[in-house]
């Protein structure tokens, strides 16, 4: 059971607390009407499926309720770094260099 | 005194004599033995059969990692568990155990015959016999395997001890009491950290318990011990005992199996048989120590040959002579010790055979001032003895030539193949290892956790090694806590550190075949097995693991798996390295179901919900259903009556007057802010800007594929906010979806959601006699058709109690919800049932509300859709808002699969026969075709007869709606029905019966 | 059979040596929504509205306690319900937010005893010493989202939904059994 560092509360705390919500940065079109249907396709079903740094949304579900980002690392499962919805996307280099 | 205990040895209290059974034969031991230090004291040592062979099978360790002596145990009624360890289990008057896998007797064993038959049972045996004929397989191959496979015998009573759990945190867990973690324990300790120190034994000390003639810091081991326990605990150490570290998970989680009675004679009261922690610690210190490798060669499991080191625990921690007449057979210097002590306990020590040819001068003089016979340079091809050990067969070797044998006669074979450290948890770690030559095993590499590994699990022998490595350990563990740790010596006399070597199986002068020199004692699974997997083109370990089953038993291997890869590697002529280890897994030893399920058994295996007005029901013999983790009322039977016809008599009463029915599971969400509605048009198909106060809507939700996720109906409470129902299975993965899309793609919207589920009881009316029965009780709207119509809703009072009142139907009748604060909701619905007798009124469940739902055609989701299904599809494109900009699922639906022509849809079926439906029974248009038929659809709902003349169902049936009138076929083992396929309403289509 | 929680009333429900769980009056709920310029809804309800998460205020027999960054859930005494509605509604159009009563959700358990914090660690895998005395926090305890309160070392109150309730006093029940029978 992993430990996740909740960005709103500022704690680590136990993952069950929290739920997953599929990948991060994936923006759902201002407009989908005005979207293809292959880009509509894109959006609804693509997902980068990485081996390694991932990026990806969690939720403190039973806890302050907050959707967040998070880069995680998929081989090893560990957190590389949590951060708040809508803050920009962190730096992988720079993440992935402590753990080298 | 029993025959085989030496007096003033061992911690065992003598004067303290304690009985208890052995396959029905009554034995003594005294209080502190296990089973097999207790029925070795009687001489006994044949405990069991082994489990391929039946072989005769005795003790061959004192500890956990014991593979042989596994009994079972009753301690009372329902309290019977097979596959426990005799080595670790504590005997008290009055236990019964009894040996496993024999028949008739444990001397006399039919199954033995398969040990004749050991070509026959060479590795890959059930692969390549079980291949042919097919038809064999259920009459004959299953029955013989299901008849022979498996340890032991389970149970069958209900296990009636409980279980525990708990959370613990800790900035430093030690994982084992011996030396090392001592130490390590103390390092921490006087840091003032949070220290947990657990071990499995039933007391803490380790080898220390086993090696008395020890003096640390000038005092004997056990007195140092005694004072170094009880300066941890004034130090705040937290040192659990019977305590098994069974699992090492992600960021410093272990999981603890702490055995809390099995040792008792009496169960004391409120004390559960075991609890699992889960230990939370900022460091860890792994100091499992090491376990002693057996030597494989021919007979090396025939009872009386047991681990040399296990007989110095016999010796000096229960004051057992395993044997008056050993010899000893080692290619370590430790096994040289063990001959000491046991001539010093007053055995006649018959030899000491070593493989080696150059052995410490130290260990020969003492042999030689002992009067100890010693043979350098030979090995052992044979023992022999029916039950028990009689004799060793030994032969001398030079340069690689095995030399004619001797027999020695004896009584016991001490065998010692050196030391192999315990890397289990920390394999759990996924920690890397790395081969040591000189060691002849894989030492502990790098770990990802915050996690040291100490003493004698990473290759350091000896009390003192053990002891400096734990106090460094543990001062690097104080210090990657912040703290500055103190460096600490410990002076030990009389240590037996000790080298050897590490073997293959040993040289024989027997045929390869005949040997059976036993690697895997628990699978039985010998050297020649090894050896064949690779012949016949096995070159993973992993392959040879599973092709042979070395390693896959109960005790994973712990003493098998370095002699096994040893023998592997030399087959494939590659470094042990290059072969690799096989992975170790959790549990670390065997795990009850009991610990594991804890708490959560019986009617606690998980949460059950219940609505206020569930006891009612319950009083009223209601017959229960459960919905997500709700209990529902399924149906109220009446004396005689099965479900259909209560079904029946509720659905007829409810048509006829009024039937009342507890909806307070339905999920609520309140929807409040000045962008409610904007969200409200947002998230659900429907139109909602010119949705007044007071009134309310069936909303429809879809996911941003188009299909349907859920509906309920939606009150306008006022301008900013909405009462928003969901289905009961839906209410948290609704609110979720909604705040997802709130939180992550609208943050801009001014509106907050709340789960209002729990915050009201809801009581439904529905029947012509509804309004007639509830006006009364209702203070500040008048029920009428001009005030309060269909699809209404009100904040007033009902019967003296604050509610939000909705005029709303789901059975096709006049109907309302009455939502009362939910501690309330069993007052207002025995209120209402009082009032209601003069009308008759009927209490219904769940099954009477989904066929009054289906006479209508009233969908339920993820019943009539699966995930797949649009409203189109489902006939409801009135409830999808046409001119909105923008909705969630808007852009889905227009997906060119979604806008297909023969689409499943939504249909109604009648049969042809008057018969019922199978839900879930696949649809075909052509009986007659050849099978595999086409398959057109399914049942979604079927009911018997409800307030329709015949049974009715609902399907999806592709292209369904242009197919009105037409016959679909259900195709059932026994026959093929014929339906038609009607619209999905069967009763009153025009909903005149909504009206008041 | 099993009472439903709206039967049972406030006071001592189980006890040992070692911890007491104990019902807690009915009180007014509220779960409290709001962004921006707070000032108002402060000056509305009488007290502050602290901003980091597990923060709580206390100003009379009025409780608040944030839960989250835009959350807060409010107790106060039965009779006080009407006047915080109205208090509330009263600056909604100015600063509109959302007051949603939640006094029919939830019921409250109070635990105590010399080994009160040890009690909850039967159900609650995250580490309570992270719960400062005065503080608070929204977690899980066996299954059940709860608000733990703690009121002092080993004092705690426990906020959970009326269903979950039944389930979670069995725990706490067994654990206050268990933990007396235990020899330190």
């Amino acid at each position: 059971m992993l430990l996740i560092h909740c960005p709103y509360c500022n704690e680590t705390l136990p993952e069950v607390e929290f739920a997953y919500a599929s990948e991060a940065h994936i923006a759902r079109p201002a407009k989908p009407s005005d979207v293809s249907d292959e880009d509509w396709a894109e959006f609804l079903f693509m997902r980068s499926n990485v081996k390694g740094p991932l990026y990806e949304r969690w939720r403190h579900i039973h806890g302050c309720g907050r959707f967040f980002n998070a880069v995680r690392d998929t081989v090893t499962d560990k957190f590389l770094t949590t951060y708040k919805a809508g803050d920009p996307r962190p730096d992988l280099s720079s993440l992935t260099e402590g753990l080298k | 005194m029993s025959q085989y205990r030496v007096s003033g040895r061992g911690r065992v209290d003598t004067s303290r004599a304690v009985t208890f059974t052995f396959d029905g034969k009554s034995y003594r031991g005294v209080q502190g033995d296990t089973v097999a230090s207790a029925l070795l004291a009687n001489g006994v040592h044949l405990m069991g059969r082994s489990f391929k062979y039946h072989r005769p099978r005795g003790a061959i360790a004192a500890g956990s990692e014991e593979p042989n002596a596994l009994i079972g145990t009753r301690r009372g009624a329902g309290r019977f568990e097979p596959n426990t360890r005799a080595t670790v289990q504590e005997i008290w008057d009055g236990l019964e155990t009894s040996s496993q896998n024999k028949f008739p007797s444990l001397k006399f064993d039919v199954g033995a015959v398969n040990d004749a038959a050991y070509m026959l049972f060479s590795a890959g045996f059930y692969y390549k016999t079980f291949m042919w004929p097919r038809s064999f397989w259920d009459k004959v191959y299953e029955p013989f395997i299901r008849a022979a496979a498996g340890l032991g015998v389970s149970p069958t009573e209900e296990d009636p001890d409980h279980y525990a759990s708990r959370n613990l945190h800790c900035d430093v867990l030690i994982v084992g009491a011996g030396p090392t973690g001592l130490a390590a324990a103390r390092a921490a300790a006087v840091e003032g950290l949070r220290v947990v120190l657990v071990d499995e034994n039933a007391e803490a000390g380790g080898t220390l318990l086993s090696e008395p003639q020890a003096r640390i810091d000038g005092k004997p081991a056990w007195d140092w011990l005694a004072a170094e326990l009880e300066a941890l605990k004034a130090l705040g150490v937290k040192v659990m005992t019977r305590t098994t570290a069974i699992a090492y998970y992600h960021q410093n989680l272990i999981g603890l199996v702490e055995k809390l009675t099995d040792h008792l004679p009496k169960l004391p009261a409120d004390t559960p048989r075991e609890r699992l922690w889960r230990v939370r610690a900022k460091q860890v210190v792994l100091a499992q120590g090491a376990l002693e490798k057996p030597l494989v060669f021919h007979g090396n499991d025939r009872p009386g040959v047991m681990l040399a080191g296990s007989a110095q625990t016999f010796l000096n921690r229960y004051g057992v002579l395993v044997g008056k007449r050993p010899v000893i057979l080692t290619s370590h210097d430790a096994a040289w010790y063990a001959a000491f002590d046991l001539q010093d306990a007053g055995a006649q020590v018959q030899a000491i055979v070593d493989t080696r040819a150059d052995v410490d001068a130290l260990l020969l003089n003492e042999a030689r001032a002992r009067g100890i016979a010693v043979k350098l340079s030979h090995t052992a091809t044979a023992t022999s003895g029916r039950l028990r050990v009689s004799s060793l067969r030994i032969n001398p070797v030079a340069g690689g030539t095995v030399g004619s044998g001797q027999e020695i006669r004896c009584d016991a074979v001490l065998m010692s193949g050196g030391w192999t450290p315990s890397l289990h948890l920390f394999s759990h770690t996924k920690g890397s290892l790395t081969w040591d030559d000189d060691r002849t095993t894989f030492l502990p590499n790098n770990t990802p956790e915050d996690c040291v590994i100490a003493g004698a699990s990473r290759g350091l022998w000896g009390i003192e090694a053990a002891l400096a490595d734990g106090a460094e350990k543990g001062r690097a563990v104080v210090e990657a806590l912040g703290k500055t740790g103190a460096q600490v010596a410990y002076a030990v006399e009389a240590d037996r550190p000790g080298t050897g070597v590490s073997h293959k199986e040993l040289p024989t002068d027997l045929s390869a075949g005949k040997a059976k020199a036993f690697v895997d004692f628990q699978n039985d699974v010998t050297a020649k097995d090894l050896r064949l997997a690779v012949r016949e083109g096995m070159r993973s370990i992993e392959h040879v693991k599973r092709y042979t089953t070395n390693g896959m038993a109960t005790d994973q291997g712990k003493m098998s798996n370095i002699n096994g890869l040893n023998i592997a590697s030399d087959a494939l002529g590659k470094k042990q390295p290059q072969v690799g280890l096989t992975t170790f897994r959790p549990p670390y030893t065997p795990t009850s179901f009991g610990a594991f399920a804890g708490y959560h058994r019986g009617e606690h295996f998980e949460v059950t919900r219940k609505t206020d007005i569930d006891s009612w029901a319950e009083a009223k013999n209601a017959v229960f259903e459960p919905v997500g983790q709700w209990r529902r009322a399924r149906y109220f039977p009446k004396p005689g009556e099965d479900m259909d016809a209560a079904v029946r008599r509720e659905c007829a009463a409810t048509r006829a007057s009024v039937g009342i029915f507890d909806a307070s599971t339905l999920g609520k969400i309140e929807v409040v802010g000045p962008d409610a509605v904007e969200f409200m048009n947002r998230m659900y198909t429907n139109p909602w800007t010119k949705l007044a106060p007071g009134r309310c809507r069936y909303g429809l939700l879809l996911g941003d594929d188009g299909y349907i996720r859920d509906d309920g109906v939606i009150g306008r409470m006022s301008e900013d906010r909405f009462h928003v129902t969901t289905t009961t299975g839906g209410a948290a993965r609704v609110l979720n979806m909604m705040e997802d899309y709130l939180q992550t793609e609208w943050p801009d919207l001014n509106v907050w959601l709340t789960s209002t589920t729990e915050q009201w009881s809801t009581v439904a009316l529905n029947g012509p006699d509804a309004a007639k029965l509830l006006a009364p009780f209702v203070e500040g709207v008048e029920l009428t058709e001009e005030t309060f119509p269909h699809m209404s809703c009100v904040e007033c009072t009902v019967a003296g109690m604050p509610a939000r009142l909705f005029r709303v139907s789901f059975t096709g009748e006049i109907g309302f919800e009455v939502n009362v604060p939910a501690h309330l909701g069993r007052k207002l619905w025995e209120t209402l049932w009082d009032a209601g007798q003069q009308y008759g009124i009927t209490a219904y469940g769940t099954e009477t509300m989904h066929v009054l739902r289906a006479e209508k055609g009233y969908i339920i989701v993820g019943q009539d859709t699966d995930g797949t299904v649009t409203p189109y599809d489902c006939g409801m494109g009135w409830a999808v808002g046409k001119k909105k900009p923008d909705f969630v699922g808007m852009r889905g639906l227009a997906r060119p699969d979604l806008q297909a022509k023969n689409r499943k849809q939504l249909v109604g079926l009648l049969t042809e026969d008057g018969s019922k439906l199978e839900e879930g029974a696949q649809i075909v248009f052509d009986p007659k075709q050849a099978i595999p038929m086409t398959m057109v659809g399914h049942v979604t709902s079927s009911y018997d007869i409800g307030t329709t003349d015949q049974p009715i169902a609902l399907a999806l049936v592709a292209g369904g709606h242009e197919k009105m009138g037409e016959t679909v076929y259900i195709p059932m083992p026994d026959r093929t029905i014929a339906a038609k396929i009607t619209s999905t309403v069967f009763v009153d289509p025009d909903n005149t019966r909504l009206k008041i | 059979m099993t009472a439903p929680i709206s039967s049972f009333t406030p006071g001592v429900l189980a006890h040992s040596d070692a911890a007491r769980v104990g019902f807690a009056p009915r009180c007014a709920r509220f779960s409290l929504r709001a962004r921006g310029d707070l000032a108002p809804l402060e000056a509305a309800l009488g007290l502050s509205l602290p901003t980091r998460i597990g923060q709580r205020v206390t100003a009379g027999e009025r409780q608040l306690l944030c839960l989250g960054p835009d959350e807060w859930v409010l107790h106060a005494p039965e009779r006080d319900g009407a006047a915080i509605t109205a208090a509330c509604a009263g600056v909604y159009a100015d600063h509109p937010h959302s007051l949603v009563d939640i006094s029919g959700r939830e019921v409250s358990f109070v635990i105590d005893g010399p080994r009160g914090a040890e009690l909850l660690t039967l159900g609650c895998a995250r580490d309570l010493d992270s719960i400062a005395v005065g503080e608070g926090r929204r977690t899980l305890f066996d299954g059940a989202t709860v608000i733990l309160w703690r009121d002092g070392d080993t004092s705690f109150r426990l906020d959970c939904w009326n269903s979950f309730a039944t389930h979670l006093f069995h725990l706490l029940d067994t654990g206050v059994r268990e933990l007396a029978a235990e020899s330190l």
